[in-house]
């Protein structure tokens, strides 16, 4: 920290002058005291609000947490993670995340895709469609939760009565728990397809229009260009799309959270492991298993995440 | 003859190919806003029905229309007071964060200190780790070494960092030449002076996606707001929406108008504003 030095050339005599001078010399800089007073908060609150909260949950996960005496917890070793592999609900909110996420994919992926090529293709009214297709992702997620279960709601929902009007047999949407986790990421999409449409269509535009003239020089159709020119120059871009849509996924609160409440109805089938975490910490009040399940998630992402990198990434760019 | 003729025919042919083409493409478009927007315009006209006609008419638009249900809600639930704690908490939020992060940006590529990359790399790892991992340890430290449980102030300053921000701006402020900050230096102006009117006006544009983006993530924001608020009179709105669906069991008629209230003054901002949200994602997905 004290030798800031400014950036445009720290100079190679410094070492022949001795520690002092340099000390001297970094303090009477302008850009010493700008950084300094900048640099030192960012510490302090790192440390506070980031560091030390990331090194107590390793802590915390090893010991039977005591509310009122937390200084003299007894150790545990791995027994937190034992307790809440074989907590009832484990399994199943495992399960009910990870279809959460494959369906996320199975929904989000294709039609975003879609629809960025649409947009990037059309000529008028671009901005129009995206500012509208965007809207869904402004308004606020609870907003959106109780709008569908308005709208699904099998008695006197307007979905169903839409269906019975075209003599569609009507179905049972978010109460029935087979169909209860799709239906709720079908929302999930429904509110979160603009974020990536917009991303996806701003890479596309970035692609070089003269790749596309070449193309249609040599005769390609546009399912070519898409495959052949499109899909390996957005690499980067859908790699981005996809870690972001499978962090997202597979830390999804509250959607599940407002639909369902806090237990994941019908039946447990919308119960997802951030739930089971916030239930273990906040309404059991058992930190240390809920750390110990918490930190089970991060090692989970972080593999994910490594992975779709490992897999995905381009090797070149242009 | 025979070859004019076709490019000719070609020629003709192809405009006809691409209005066909494009006429699909507004048509799907248009379909795609429909299912997008529809649900909120079905929303305004259920808050406007009394709770029967609501759950029995097929009708868009309301027979009798009718303001009791806003009445009866605003009577009930503190929407002012959630207002009011929504946008103090997620203005401060973006505000400090946005100019954190251009500070942090523009210190950590152009300045020059020991450790520097090894600092900047420790923030960014920062992003990887869960919420859900954190959110213990930080509670306890907000409620007990700070006393902020149930304070607004408790969601505020977690959120005066972002790596994430910090990574965009950095990126952003290597665009800027050296030479322009040491001309700056020659003539004399002070650091402070140099970014304030140097380095931050020229990075107007990259500042106002993040602004957008932040925003928008804090003013959505429900699993820390609910962690930390419990009294009613504290919550933010996402928290005081969704507790209408405990008060008011299946009464469709307030869901609908509670959310009303809750989103018709954001999509006012959006509607004058929705080019900045719109480029803000987008660089957002450029830079990363």
């Amino acid at each position: 920290m004290t030798s800031i030095a400014d950036g445009s050339g720290a100079s190679g005599r410094a070492e022949t002058m001795g520690v002092w001078f340099v000390v001297k010399r970094t303090l009477r800089k302008p850009q010493f005291w700008f950084g300094f007073t900048m640099i030192v908060p960012l510490l302090i609150w790192y440390w506070i609000f980031s560091f030390w909260p990331i090194i107590q949950a390793f802590r915390m996960s090893t010991v039977a947490y005591k509310l009122l005496d937390p200084s003299n917890s007894p150790f545990v070793g791995a027994g937190n993670f034992l307790k809440i592999a074989n907590h009832p609900l484990f399994w199943v909110s495992v399960k009910n995340t990870i279809m959460w996420a494959v369906y996320s994919f199975i929904f989000h992926l294709p039609l975003a895709m879609l629809i960025a090529v649409f947009l990037s293709k059309v000529r008028r009214g671009r901005n129009v469609y995206q500012a509208l297709i965007f809207v869904p992702v402004v308004v606020s997620l609870v907003a959106v939760s109780l709008l569908f279960k308005m709208l699904m709601d099998p008695e006197v929902g307007q979905l169903n009565k839409l269906l019975s009007g075209v003599g569609l047999p009507e179905l049972q949407w978010l109460s029935s728990s087979s169909s209860a986790l799709p239906t709720a990421v079908i929302i999930a999409t429904w509110k979160g397809l603009g974020f990536f449409v917009v991303i996806l269509t701003a890479g596309m535009l970035n692609i070089p229009s003269e790749l596309y003239d070449a193309a249609l020089v040599d005769g390609t159709n546009p399912w070519q260009q898409f495959w052949r020119i499109t899909m390996p120059l957005m690499g980067h871009t859908i790699l981005l799309i996809t870690v972001l849509l499978a962090i997202g996924s597979l830390q999804e609160f509250t959607l599940p959270t407002v639909l369902f409440g806090s237990e994941g109805g019908p039946g447990n089938s919308t119960y997802l492991y951030n739930m089971l975490i916030y239930q273990e910490a906040f309404l059991d009040i058992r930190f240390g298993t809920a750390t110990a399940a918490s930190l089970l998630q991060f090692a989970f992402i972080l593999v994910i995440s490594i992975l779709q990198i490992k897999l995905i990434r381009p090797t070149w760019s242009y | 003859m025979a070859v004019i003729s076709e490019t000719r025919g070609a020629r003709r042919r192809l405009p006809r190919r691409i209005l066909i083409s494009q006429s699909l493409l507004q048509i799907f478009l248009l379909g795609m806003v429909v299912i997008a927007i529809f649900p909120f315009i079905w929303m305004i006209f259920a808050s406007l029905k009394p709770f029967k006609e609501l759950v029995e008419s097929r009708a868009l638009l309301p027979e009798t229309w009718t303001l009791r249900n806003y009445e009866e809600i605003l009577g009930r639930v503190n929407f002012v007071a959630a207002f009011r704690n929504s946008i103090v908490s997620a203005v401060s939020v973006t505000v400090v964060s946005v100019f954190t992060s251009s500070v942090m940006g523009y210190i950590f590529s152009k300045y020059r200190f020991v450790g520097k990359e090894l600092l900047f790399t420790i923030i960014l790892s920062t992003m990887m780790v869960p919420f859900a991992v954190i959110m213990v340890p930080l509670y306890i430290t907000i409620a007990n070494s700070f006393g902020l449980a149930d304070h607004l102030a408790g969601i505020i300053i977690t959120g005066f960092y972002t790596a994430f921000g910090i990574f965009l701006m950095r990126q952003f402020m290597e665009s800027i030449p050296f030479e322009l900050i040491d001309a700056a230096r020659i003539d004399g102006a002070s650091e402070w002076r140099i970014f304030f009117t140097l380095v931050l006006p020229m990075s107007m544009s990259p500042m106002s996606a993040l602004a957008v983006f932040v925003y928008l993530i804090n003013w959505d924001s429900f699993l820390w707001p609910l962690i930390v608020l419990n009294s009613q009179d504290n919550q933010t709105l996402p928290l005081v929406l969704a507790g209408l669906r405990n008060l008011w069991w299946t009464r469709y008629e307030m869901w609908a108008a509670g959310s009303m209230l809750t989103v018709v003054p954001v999509m006012a901002i959006y509607a004058f504003a929705s080019r900045y949200f719109i480029r803000g994602i987008a660089m957002t997905g450029l830079k990363a």
